[in-house]
């Protein structure tokens, strides 16, 4: 069984927001919600400081304390290690999105759904087309799925995720210099796992305790 | 140029919620779900299951049933109605009781559900102040007073609330609180000597109570950077009105000049409502700042 993983290359990242607009156009996210983010930072004093540019998402955590507070089982962690929301069993109690050291999660709420992307100009027909498609439920948690629909369909296509980019998260097909790479991490020739050994992979605050799925190379 | 506010106000709220894709967690981050907005509810629901369970408590020592009956309904009622009112989806609240194996919440949930059944038993059952079924009430109620603390005590991405000295403090609070409701229960229904021999207990529990939040700053101040910046929000920050006004001024100081006066017994309605009152606001304020000051340690 494959356990699905994703390294980002800090180094390559151009803080492009590509990833970002991508997810919110696969998802059909409202304004305000994210799921994928490209934070920006300083580190050290003039002359020596630097900018620091982490591209961040839900790590799907082996040891996920979302998973562990959630107390409906509603949040589990899928047999290839993808975190995912069950909205049909969430109760929207938010133990989840507080429990996430990462804050990876957003509750999505009557407030959140009526958003406009042109205030006061009703939907467009994207956001509506959106709410069709890609249906969230009021009153539960949302979050990053590594685009498990698309994995799955792939899988089903017979598709290689993170080779082929219809089997492919959406923010890794997305991104103009290659930073994100996506496969499997129980594969040791993965081209993930290569990278992972070879550039050293590190884990965001690692210290958090909970094993994420998401490395980070420079 | 009114919209334009609009759209900004989506993406940037004042508030400083953050929703600055760039800039989201690389600060210390405030939680906001369960204090914010409808998160309110819960630090309510958490406050009256903790002083209902606490007047339950307080009430198998001295066998008054008028206490159980009252401590029982504020905790089902006041704090389990407000609890399932904050969920996002009231309806599917059953579902919380799945996963007690991980979820404290699920735990809590199961805990009050034994205390409901068990404590409705109690009370219309003669004989209902059996030994064994004291101890097995009591222990639940100890268990529902800390649920609230409990539920934010195992979430360890803050620094705040995983403080050791969180659940020591919660009981106390629960069984202080619990202690004053029924003294002045005590007070207005004609038992004087009663009341006034609970004092002693009172300055017990106050200066306890007093114990704990001095260890829970001290503590939370010595576990790390996050840590101390919650303590910093507290004492000099933006929080910290609430926390001279509420939690030192009605919550300590106020009730020891009350227990001061009283010492020894030398009790009267009067001074009990005061303190009662004033440990309840104090205690609120304490659960608010407590909740509202805790923060994330940021990502980068």
């Amino acid at each position: 069984m494959p356990r699905w993983g994703m390294v980002i290359d800090v180094k390559r990242c151009i803080a492009c927001w590509g990833c970002t607009i991508a997810c919110k156009e696969e998802h059909f996210l409202p304004p305000g919600v994210f799921f994928n983010r490209v934070l920006i930072g300083e580190t050290g004093k003039f002359p020596t400081s630097s900018k620091l540019i982490y591209p961040v998402l839900c790590n799907h955590c082996t040891d996920a304390a979302c998973v562990e507070a959630c107390p409906t089982g509603a949040t589990y962690i899928r047999e290839d290690g993808i975190v995912v929301v069950d909205d049909d069993k969430c109760v929207g109690c938010r133990a989840c999105l507080v429990s996430c050291p990462y804050q990876q999660r957003t509750y999505y709420d009557q407030k959140v759904k009526d958003r406009e992307y042109f205030p006061g100009q009703g939907k467009t027909e994207m956001e509506l087309l959106g709410e069709k498609l890609y249906p969230l439920k009021v009153g539960t948690v949302i979050k990053c799925n590594f685009c498990s629909e698309r994995v799955d369909e792939g899988l089903r296509k017979g598709l290689t995720p993170g080779q082929d980019e219809e089997a492919t998260p959406a923010c890794v097909n997305a991104c103009p210099v290659g930073a994100r790479v996506f496969g499997d991490l129980n594969d040791p020739d993965s081209e993930i796992s290569r990278l992972i050994m070879e550039k050293k992979g590190k884990q965001l605050r690692k210290e958090f305790g909970t094993e994420p799925a998401v490395y980070y190379i420079d | 140029m009114e919209k334009r506010n609009e759209l900004e106000e989506i993406m940037f709220p004042s508030d400083g919620s953050g929703v600055k894709p760039y800039e989201w967690m690389i600060q210390p981050t405030r939680q906001r779900e369960w204090i914010d907005d409808k998160g309110i509810f819960l630090w309510l629901a958490f406050f009256f299951s903790e002083i209902g369970a606490g007047l339950y408590f307080v009430s198998l020592f001295y066998e008054y049933k008028a206490g159980l009956i009252l401590g029982w309904l504020v905790t089902l009622i006041l704090g389990g109605v407000i609890h399932v009112l904050y969920l996002g989806m009231p309806l599917r609240a059953w579902r919380m009781l799945m996963k007690p194996n991980t979820s404290e919440l699920s735990r809590g949930i199961w805990i009050i559900g034994v205390f409901a059944a068990l404590g409705f038993l109690q009370i219309v059952t003669a004989g209902s102040f059996n030994i064994v079924f004291n101890c097995i009430m009591g222990i639940l109620c100890l268990l529902i007073i800390s649920h609230g603390f409990a539920t934010m005590n195992v979430i360890r991405a803050l620094p705040a609330w995983s403080s050791t000295m969180v659940l020591p403090l919660s009981v106390i609070s629960g069984v202080w609180i619990g202690h004053q409701i029924l003294q002045f229960m005590f007070a207005v229904s004609g038992s004087a000597a009663l009341a006034s021999g609970m004092e002693v207990w009172a300055e017990v529990f106050f200066f306890v109570y007093f114990l704990c939040i001095l260890l829970y700053v001290w503590g939370t101040w010595h576990s790390n950077e996050i840590g101390k910046e919650s303590i910093k929000s507290l004492i000099t920050g933006e929080y910290s009105k609430i926390s001279l006004i509420g939690v030192l001024g009605l919550g300590i100081v106020l009730p020891l000049i009350l227990t001061l006066i009283m010492w020894g017994g030398n009790t009267n309605g009067f001074l009990i409502f005061l303190r009662l009152a004033s440990v309840i606001a104090g205690d609120l304020a304490m659960r608010y700042v407590i909740m509202k000051s805790a923060v994330y340690t940021p990502l980068i």
